[in-house]
């Protein structure tokens, strides 16, 4: 039996393979992906910058993005987390954390949906003093237990019974960062 | 055609064997890691207080599972027997051993830096299997490459005309796993929403290019060897590998679906994951045809159900995958923990099964030692059970979340639904790995003896060699 001679060609059998397979990844990853980059940003989206950014990168340290989407879809389940997202959300970011999972709500709008730093930071230091279901982490490494706040900190009002007895729960520089980020999320008002 | 495999071929030689050996006992040493950790992150779903250190929160060890598994046990466990493949059916000692193992340690070194980096929380963000920082990414794909390079010298230098099936998949997975890994790390079109174009594209394919491919091209030289008798249809096994090349990369964008990724890539993708129904079913059906008759092989064989199992775990979780990609199925499923079933059953219920069905039916022939049947038979019960256990817990919870979702409940009450099922999934979890425990003594047993030119024994099924 004959197989177009590439039987007993072990050449021919590699390059054809490979030169099909090159063809599709441009015809349907490297193009695609280039006319999707030149897509630009909303006006009113500006790059994030300083402390947000800093928390950009512990959003990333810790793999936040495994359990939660930043990626509202056109579906009723899907509008308690705002608007549809558009190509146009993702322009200024790198990467852009689409997920692919739903461990927690979605965060492409938790900025506006949650703006208040207090309840970001018990939540962080403990998930479950707020959410007493939660499945999430607690991210204590990025806390301080003292005995007392010093002048300039910023503490964190968890609930005795979640808390070190006695003592005070000061919010650590990446802690800060990460709400600064969270609260960065809200979907850009205004036509795509 | 015949295999290749049945016709008297001179005992393989010790350092083919030796290398062989050694990727097989390293993919052994990050199936126990990776899984352990794999253990550690599903215990934290229902536990999460369970070791609450940074360096193992749920977040780093996530990834950190996925690529001790998936580059480490199941890529070592399928270059080493392809390489075992390639030589055996090419008739010819492996071209370098040397090489290889060159290659087996440089494919060590990056999955050492990828554990400790990834635990240390050094990534680039939640990018599914490309986790790695770029360093450590280049150090593999040199790896592969060597790899490839050696696979494919071998098979120049066989001494028959054809190019057996076996090698056709094996050469191709070589092939692809470069271009995949380098596209998916160049920067250059990757800004914005095309970063989610390439992830789209990549994190699929790197199952069914490359884990696909190797399962496959080893499947074609373990079965009929096993078996005694040549494989089904030979055209059926070549019209397999040409559909999966033209349609496997054509599907990767079903995993953005009501994405603001192009709809048309999203209906090309959905399309042609109907059309992988041809060489998955090709690919099942061509296998477990061999197999028509020869039921008395099985049951006397350890390593031939370990394969039947992998094969039914290929075509029933292909499917699922089909039915999955469909938007409707899609509303109900996208984000939630029955993709996580979905994935361990491909890469646990085929990939896995077939690698470990390949390790009993083949080393005992390369190092002359065999492992006891009941400690092979304690293996597989309690990996089948186990994945079973776990597909079928996570799937359930997947379901309840969907639900909870459609439903339009506050989001907890998706967690609260789920949350017993993530119990299951440990318990099955458990069971998993006391079967990975057990393999790596049946492994140990079947260890190459050292300074003797290993001799051919008779196999489980007791075809001459």
């Amino acid at each position: 039996m004959s197989f177009g001679g590439l039987h007993t060609d072990h050449r021919a059998i590699v390059a054809v393979a490979a030169i099909v397979f090159l063809v599709l990844t441009l015809v349907m990853a490297v193009l695609p992906a280039l006319r999707e980059q030149a897509r630009p940003a909303l006006a009113a989206v500006t790059p994030r910058g300083g402390e947000a950014e800093l928390g950009r990168q512990v959003y990333m340290r810790e793999g936040c993005g495994f359990c939660h989407t930043q990626f509202v879809r056109d579906l009723p389940m899907d509008r308690p987390f705002g608007r549809p997202s558009r190509a146009s959300d993702y322009a200024l970011e790198d990467p852009p954390m689409l997920g692919t999972e739903r461990t927690g709500p979605d965060l492409a709008d938790v900025g506006t949906r949650q703006p208040s730093d207090a309840w970001h930071l018990i939540h962080l230091y403990d998930p479950r003093a707020v959410v007493p279901q939660s499945v999430m982490p607690a991210y204590r490494w990025y806390f301080v237990e003292k005995a007392q706040a010093e002048p300039g900190d910023v503490v964190a009002p968890v609930p005795a019974d979640h808390a070190p007895r006695g003592k005070v729960i000061v919010a650590g520089p990446d802690a800060k960062a990460l709400v600064r980020y969270l609260l960065s999320l809200k979907q850009a008002k205004g036509s795509p | 055609m015949r295999d290749p495999g049945l016709v008297a071929a001179p005992s393989a030689d010790a350092a083919t064997v030796r290398v062989t050996f050694e990727y097989v006992a390293w993919a052994t040493v990050w199936l126990l890691v990776g899984t352990t950790i794999g253990l550690i992150a599903s215990i934290k779903l229902h536990w999460p207080e369970f070791l609450p250190y940074a360096w193992l929160s749920f977040g780093r060890v996530r990834p950190a599972h996925t690529s001790l598994v998936l580059l480490g046990w199941a890529s070592h466990a399928l270059v080493g027997l392809s390489l075992y493949v390639v030589s055996r059916t090419s008739r010819v000692p492996l071209w370098s051993p040397r090489l290889a193992r060159i290659a087996l340690w440089l494919w060590n070194l990056a999955l050492l830096g990828g554990l400790v980096t990834l635990l240390a929380g050094v990534n680039r963000g939640p990018q599914e299997y490309r986790e790695w920082v770029w360093p450590l990414a280049v150090i593999l794909a040199a790896a592969v490459l060597i790899d490839g390079y050696v696979a494919y010298r071998t098979v120049a230098a066989r001494t028959l005309p054809e190019v057996y099936v076996s090698n056709w998949y094996i050469l191709g997975g070589f092939c692809y796993l470069p271009i995949l890994y380098v596209t998916s790390y160049l920067p250059f079109y990757q800004a914005g929403l095309g970063n989610t174009v390439v992830a789209g594209y990549y994190m699929h394919n790197a199952m069914g290019m490359w884990f696909t491919q190797l399962a496959l091209g080893v499947s074609y030289y373990a079965i009929p060897r096993l078996l005694g008798r040549p494989v089904y249809s030979y055209a059926l096994g070549v019209l397999g590998f040409w559909t999966n090349l033209l349609f496997y990369p054509l599907i990767g964008a079903h995993h953005f679906i009501f994405s603001p990724v192009p709809w048309w890539l999203q209906s090309t993708a959905i399309l042609f994951s109907v059309g992988m129904m041809v060489p998955v079913w090709a690919g099942t059906g061509n296998l477990l045809l061999t197999f028509k008759g020869g039921g008395g092989a099985v049951r006397r064989s350890y390593a031939l159900p370990f394969l039947v199992t992998g094969l039914i775990g290929y075509g029933l979780s292909s499917t699922q995958g089909t039915i999955e990609a469909f938007r409707t199925a899609n509303i109900y499923l996208h984000f939630t923990n029955f993709t996580v079933g979905h994935s361990h059953a491909t890469m646990y219920g085929f990939i896995t099964f077939i690698a470990w069905g390949a390790v009993y039916g083949l080393v005992p022939r390369l190092t002359g030692r065999e492992p006891s049947p009941l400690a092979v038979g304690v293996h597989f019960w309690l990996a089948l059970v186990g994945v079973l256990t776990y597909v079928i817990a996570i799937s359930i919870a997947g379901i309840l979340q969907g639900l909870a979702w459609v439903a339009g409940q506050s989001f907890i009450v998706s967690v609260i639904a789920a949350e017993p099922m993530w119990l299951w999934r440990t318990i099955g979890g458990l069971l998993m790995v006391g079967g990975h425990v057990v393999f790596a003594a049946n492994v140990w047993a079947m260890r190459p003896q050292r300074a003797t030119v290993p001799t051919p024994s008779p196999n489980a099924v007791g075809i001459p060699a």
